[in-house]
């Protein structure tokens, strides 16, 4: 696919990086000589100018984009781009710089698809990286719902059971299960769950202590509900 | 001759909503609109003097739940 990502900065460079690894075709959009100096020097092709003016998108080849992702530090110059971006057809991402802004851009601002906020983001891989081994956050849903994925430890209360005897929170469900040196797969109410095995949990925020408990223990129960906030 | 005033409102809370409602409902608040960008709301008012538009703000505003800060532009014509 064509992409355009606006702000050569940390965000937007890492994100031009992992496209382009998946062999995807990226033009970056930068107004800061130095920083778009640098993104040429690691082989992007790089626009010099604002991006949230049209001759500049226009350039960057907004007209045949198929998404652009408005990433810089900028909130007024991200929604501008997003502005136009929309109006030629291709799908939008804009950052925003405080989470409080998820929901209301969500609801008023029709001309954005998607909504990133990088500190999230970086919280979750940090909070992941504090409450080690057997528990692991893999995306925040909605404001209030998980996606974590578990392993199970020989310490876990359900080594043993099978997935039917486990008697999960009600806003809780298995999403998937794999066996420890398989990848993970549908859930059967007949998978056994052994030391190693990795359960993938979709849970409210208030349940997840709860989910804890019964798939891993007490082990990390001490640890701070991950990304309850 | 009265006084427009436009005042820029950065809250720290999704409940835009909420806030634009209470901003609306003060007395000399002619318009407020939830806006994209680094402020949350731009709000109106049409009042008779500049203390007017002071009191708004500061007894008015500023004393909602939500709002972080204004900034306030007394328009010139």
């Amino acid at each position: 696919m064509r992409f355009i990502i606006i702000g050569a900065g940390r965000v937007g460079l890492r994100t031009a990086r992992v496209l382009r690894q998946e062999g995807h075709e990226v033009t970056l959009v930068e107004r800061d000589a130095e920083k778009a100096d640098r993104a040429r020097g690691l082989t992007f092709e790089v626009v010099d100018g604002d991006g949230s003016r049209e001759s500049v998108l226009q350039d960057a080849g907004v007209a045949d984009a198929d998404a652009v992702g408005a990433l810089t530090g900028d909130l007024n110059a991200n929604f501008a781009a997003c502005l136009i971006a929309k109006h030629h057809g291709c799908r939008t991402v804009m950052r925003i710089d405080e989470d409080y802004r998820e929901e209301i851009y969500q609801q008023y601002a029709d001309e954005v698809d998607e909504i990133v906020y990088p500190e999230r983001l970086g919280a979750i891989g940090a909070k992941n990286a504090l409450l080690g081994g057997s528990i692991q956050a893999i995306a925040d849903v909605a404001q209030s719902l998980q996606i974590v994925l578990i392993t199970i430890t020989d310490g876990s209360p359900m080594k043993g059971y099978t997935l039917s005897e486990v008697a999960l929170p009600s806003d809780s469900r298995i999403l998937a299960f794999g066996k420890a040196n398989d990848p993970l797969g549908i859930p059967l109410p007949d998978d056994s769950l052994e030391a190693g095995d990795r359960v993938a949990v979709l849970a409210e925020f208030s349940e997840l202590t709860e989910v804890r408990q019964l798939l891993v223990g007490d082990e990390s129960a001490a640890a701070a509900v991950a990304g309850g906030e | 001759m009265g006084v427009t005033a436009y005042i820029l409102v950065k809250s720290n809370t999704s409940e835009a909503d909420r806030v634009k409602d209470e901003i609306e409902a003060l007395d000399g608040v002619t318009d407020a609109n939830i806006v994209a960008g680094d402020v949350d709301f731009i709000a109106k008012v049409a009042v008779e003097t500049p203390g007017a538009v002071k009191d708004i703000v500061a007894s008015g505003i500023q004393t909602i739940s939500g709002v972080e800060t204004t900034q306030t532009y007394i328009a010139m014509e």
